[in-house]
């Protein structure tokens, strides 16, 4: 018996839509697997997901899911969480949904530190309407709307949620499935709002016209941009801006999770809690 | 009810759902042993199809299950079944099916 994955996948929906080789899958099999390593009642997780070859993501979990607008996956679990603060939300957004049309949203989600797992998968284009420059395209890349080479400088999502606020930063490729099914065990556990940028493949509409046309090439050249962050730290300092360091890049304990501080907000309205000054939300070191 | 096929079929090291597999080659990519190859199929959407030619070399790593993102294949658990060790043959072999474009060595062409 290979590891049971009928109870979390909708069978029906299966083969998915997504092209041979594609890394969302991988994705969505360790998210699965982490899901079922914490032992967590199905019902009580919810997928919220936006447009793009990721937004199909939440028609293949049988969890509780919402298929939101484009970009707005923050906005709307901000809402589910605060009406359900006890059960797991998780948002997937792509690049472009999370970084260009939903980059308000992702910084505000940040900043205000809620209990959301956001899963950012980055595969470096727009994948589902033909390969059109998104914000981490890489420089001189070929796109359809830059089709000389893309000149847009590109986006560094994790350096974007570190200073934004998030107390949950980590950065991962769908090279190594194991390490994936860890990082998503720790954020999901971490209470506070965590940011995944995970690296994927997007062969047919990044790769076919930039020379790498299989899933192995993409790979390939995922694998080469990318480091363990205490080899990352080594390099020297030119290097350091074209290689991406992967692992937890950031884990904040200490800081109050929004939530409880509404919590708190409700109590005294209520009348159950008597005073409410300022260090009851500040920070304590 | 549609199923993912993860039942044990018994006796094998590795089975595959053929009606998931979209033959991207990446579980013939990671596995470290060559115990599997793609072949020519006409019925396939890209024209070819996994197949386990070597199961006797499985050494049960698990990489094949885990780094497939169409849910197709899937590989025994340790009690189920007694995997081999991996051995210098195995990893020639894998070169090879490598470099033959990740076809089984029998097969000739590219794909």
């Amino acid at each position: 018996m290979a590891f049971n994955y009928d109870k979390y996948l909708r069978l029906e929906k299966m083969p998915t839509l997504w092209c041979w080789g594609c890394g969302d899958g991988v994705i969505l099999k360790a998210f699965v697997r982490a899901i079922d390593k914490l032992n967590i009642n199905p019902d009580d997780v919810c997928v919220v997901s936006g447009i793009g070859c990721s937004g199909r993501f939440s028609s293949y979990v049988d969890f509780n899911t919402v298929h939101t607008t484009h970009g707005r996956t923050v906005a709307f679990a901000t809402g589910i969480k605060l009406m359900n603060p006890d059960k797991y939300v998780i948002c997937v957004a792509g690049d472009g949904d999370a970084l260009a049309i939903g980059g308000n949203h992702t910084i505000h989600g940040c900043r205000r530190n809620i209990d959301i797992t956001m899963i950012i998968i980055n595969n470096f284009i727009y994948g589902l309407t033909n390969s059109q420059t998104s914000p981490t395209t890489p420089q001189g890349m070929w796109t359809v709307s830059q089709k000389s080479g893309n000149i847009d400088p590109t986006f560094n999502a994790t350096d974007l949620a570190i200073a934004a606020g998030a107390s949950f930063v980590a950065r991962e490729t769908m090279l190594d499935p194991k390490k994936l099914e860890k990082v998503f065990v720790k954020a999901i556990e971490h209470r506070g709002f965590a940011f995944l940028d995970i690296m994927s493949n997007c062969h047919i509409n990044l790769g076919r016209k930039n020379k790498m046309a299989s899933a192995m090439e993409n790979l390939g050249w995922i694998d080469s941009i990318t480091t363990p962050l205490k080899k990352w730290e080594a390099l020297p300092e030119e290097e350091k801006l074209n290689i991406f360091p992967t692992g937890i890049l950031k884990e904040d304990k200490i800081v109050r999770e929004y939530c409880d501080m509404y919590q708190d907000v409700i109590d005294f309205h209520q009348g159950k809690r008597k005073t409410i000054t300022q260090d009851d939300f500040a920070k304590k070191i | 009810m549609a199923s993912a096929m993860t039942e044990y079929p018994g006796n094998v090291p590795v089975w595959v759902n053929k009606d998931n597999c979209k033959a991207c080659d990446i579980c013939v990519s990671v596995c470290p042993s060559g115990v599997l190859g793609m072949r020519y199929d006409h019925t396939s959407t890209l024209g070819a199809m996994i197949s386990v030619d070597h199961p006797e070399a499985c050494i049960g790593c698990n990489e094949c299950e885990l780094s497939c993102p169409d849910f197709a294949i899937y590989v025994a658990d340790k009690k189920e079944y007694k995997f081999a060790k991996l051995t210098d043959d195995a990893k020639e072999r894998q070169a090879s099916i490598i470099a033959n474009n990740y076809m089984s060595l029998d097969q000739q062409g590219a794909k």
